[in-house]
């Protein structure tokens, strides 16, 4: 593998993980919402 | 790097208890949030089966990541080269992956179960629902233990205190904020353990790749890797670390209660997208740690006391500053504490459902307040435990590997339960222990590998192989593909496994447990004229802290095949 490649692959899973952190977040922060609103403990 | 070097790096006393009260104080604190005085049986082995996505799939994702997993990633690494994390971390992924389509299945059959054993029972009966319950709890005394184990090692490395200290204030910590409220303190804290390991996988690895270097280091250090660990497609890192983990994909998913437990726990129609966002996250988390065993190779590191699971902690304390050290300490306690608390509920919630619930009072006299009681209790019991095989640093993966190829016995009959009424308690019971049977000679080398065992042991592999690759695509595509799939598989290994595969032990040991397996049991089940009527689970599982009235499971209850 060349260098740019050998390069890419090593940081394309931490740009995946930041996406992952993203969408983790947000659909807890949704859930959280909807339990308030809802008026019940969110677990 | 000598151990002389680390220990200058090391965290000082005031910062580590600082960390460890700021972790453990902030999980012990959003546990008391959600504390009731009165706390339900069922809320604390599945939180009312209706969470939502967000804390489903935050908790799905750290409860797979597990301290371990980090080190092995890393260990594979700098063992086979650039492809040794995607063949540790891709088919750990996939093991979330596939289980989702049958854990649709499972759902849709017993929607308010809360141990897949407790369906083995409804489905069974007693012998199939203890060997799936036994398996578990091995699977989540071990995991624990070696969790406990990661923690000691940790503090240890990076910190004045001892690993008896260490293990101690780890297993302190994680059963005080999971004792009160189990399953559901277990998967809300896992929301915080989850970013924070994820949020330090996103910012170390490339400031470590950066400061070691960045793609110079590919450059300068590619001696430091023979051709194989320089190949993506390394047939050594294929068929020692890629192919085992490709067997037991089924096989911890099936075996392990915690995933279960979040199975039965997500709101249904949630399953899917809950388990392909976890499938990503581990993959990406785990995979992303493995990079820094791939950097130590190229830099030519030498694992501190010739032991590969300091090649973390060794290129934490080399290349990160000092805040960035903090949040590296928290990120592992993250990983591992997110586990060990899913363990305790796992095993809570197996003592519960199906020693006390099922086996003990039975399910219609099953107190919920006993069981609550028998919950935290075994809690305590299980720390203890595992504080006591962690003081003696019992090499825990070896006993995990021996662990998934029981589950790869189990598998099998387990799937095809929820599938094939004609699946019987006998066969379910004596195929896996047949599977044992031959799994336990070939695995530990029990038997010369002359030509006659040899050669039955490649050709069982190969049916082994079929098996595999036909469950996995029966979960997404139903039975003929997957017995399309299956056979070609079979087929197209025969002639390169044959003569070959025995000399794998771990692999053709656990293919040779799901050939037998599912041999016995189809064996021993087609020519059953009675069928299962599967809508039967659904009346004899539900909630305990309910007064549903619901039949009890007998042995022989089935209907007529059509």
């Amino acid at each position: 593998m060349s260098t740019l490649a050998l390069t890419a692959y090593v940081l394309i899973w931490p740009i995946i993980v930041a996406f992952v952190l993203f969408f983790l977040g947000r659909g807890f922060f949704k859930d959280w919402r909807q339990a308030r609103k809802d008026g019940r403990s969110i677990i | 790097m000598s151990s002389e070097e680390m220990a200058s790096q090391q965290l000082s006393a005031p910062v580590t208890i600082f960390l460890i009260a700021l972790f453990f104080g902030g999980t012990l604190l959003m546990s008391i949030l959600i504390g009731k005085k009165k706390e339900n049986a069922d809320g604390y082995m599945n939180a009312g089966h209706n969470i939502g996505f967000g804390i489903a799939a935050t908790s799905m994702t750290a409860t797979w990541i597990w301290a371990s997993s980090m080190y092995a990633s890393a260990t594979a690494g700098y063992t086979y080269g650039i492809s040794g994390p995607i063949h540790y971390g891709l088919w750990g992924a996939l093991m979330i992956l596939f289980i989702y389509p049958f854990g649709k299945r499972i759902r849709s059959v017993a929607p308010r179960a809360h141990t897949l054993a407790e369906v083995m029972y409804a489905r069974h009966g007693r012998s199939s629902q203890l060997m799936l319950a036994g398996s578990n709890v091995l699977g989540s005394v071990i995991s624990l233990t070696s969790n406990f184990i990661a923690g000691g090692a940790l503090v240890a490395m990076l910190s004045p205190f001892g690993f008896s200290q260490g293990i101690l204030v780890m297993a302190a910590g994680v059963l005080l904020y999971t004792l009160w409220s189990g399953f559901r303190a277990s998967v809300l804290t896992d929301f915080t353990q989850a970013m924070a390991m994820l949020g330090a996988v996103a910012v170390i690895i490339p400031v470590v790749f950066f400061a070691a270097g960045g793609p110079d280091m590919f450059e300068t250090g590619a001696q430091n890797l023979t051709p194989q660990q320089s190949n993506f497609f390394s047939s050594d890192a294929f068929l020692n670390q890629g192919a085992p983990y490709i067997a037991a994909v089924l096989a911890y998913a099936i075996g392990n209660q915690t995933i279960a437990q979040r199975l039965f726990a997500v709101r249904q129609d949630l399953i899917k997208p809950t388990f392909i966002t976890a499938t990503i996250g581990y993959g990406a988390t785990v995979i992303g740690i493995g990079m820094l065993g791939v950097f130590a190779l190229y830099l030519g590191m030498e694992p501190a006391d010739g032991d590969v699971n300091n090649l973390i902690p060794q290129m934490a304390t080399t290349y990160l500053g000092p805040i960035l050290l903090c949040v590296f300490f928290i990120m592992i306690i993250g990983a591992l504490a997110s586990t060990a608390d899913s363990d305790l509920a796992a095993l809570s919630s197996i003592m519960m459902a199906d020693v006390y619930g099922q086996n003990v009072a039975g399910r219609k006299k099953a107190d919920p307040k006993t069981m609550l009681l028998i919950g935290r209790v075994t809690m305590i019991v299980a720390t203890g435990a595992a504080l006591y095989f962690a003081s003696g640093r019992l090499n825990i993966l070896d006993l995990l590997v021996f662990v998934g190829a029981l589950w790869g016995a189990l598998v099998f009959p387990v799937i095809a339960s929820f599938y094939w009424g004609k699946v019987t308690n006998a066969a379910f019971t004596i195929s896996t222990l047949a599977a044992l049977a031959i799994f336990i000679p070939v695995r530990f080398e029990m038997v010369p590998m002359v030509t006659a065992t040899a050669f039955a042991v490649d050709v069982l592999a190969v049916i082994g192989v079929g098996v595999v690759l036909g469950l996995m695509a029966f979960g997404f595509f139903g039975l003929k593909p997957a017995l399309w799939v299956g056979s070609i598989a079979a087929i197209i290994t025969a002639p390169f496994g044959i003569g070959f595969l025995h000399d794998y032990h771990v692999l053709s040991g656990s293919l040779v447990a799901y050939a037998v397996s599912t041999l016995v049991c189809y064996l021993m089940c087609f020519r059953n004229d009675k069928s299962f009527d599967f809508s039967l689970i659904q009346k004899r599982i539900g909630s305990f802290d309910s007064e549903d009235e619901t039949e009890r499971p007998a042995e022989g209850d089935t209907t007529p095949a059509r």
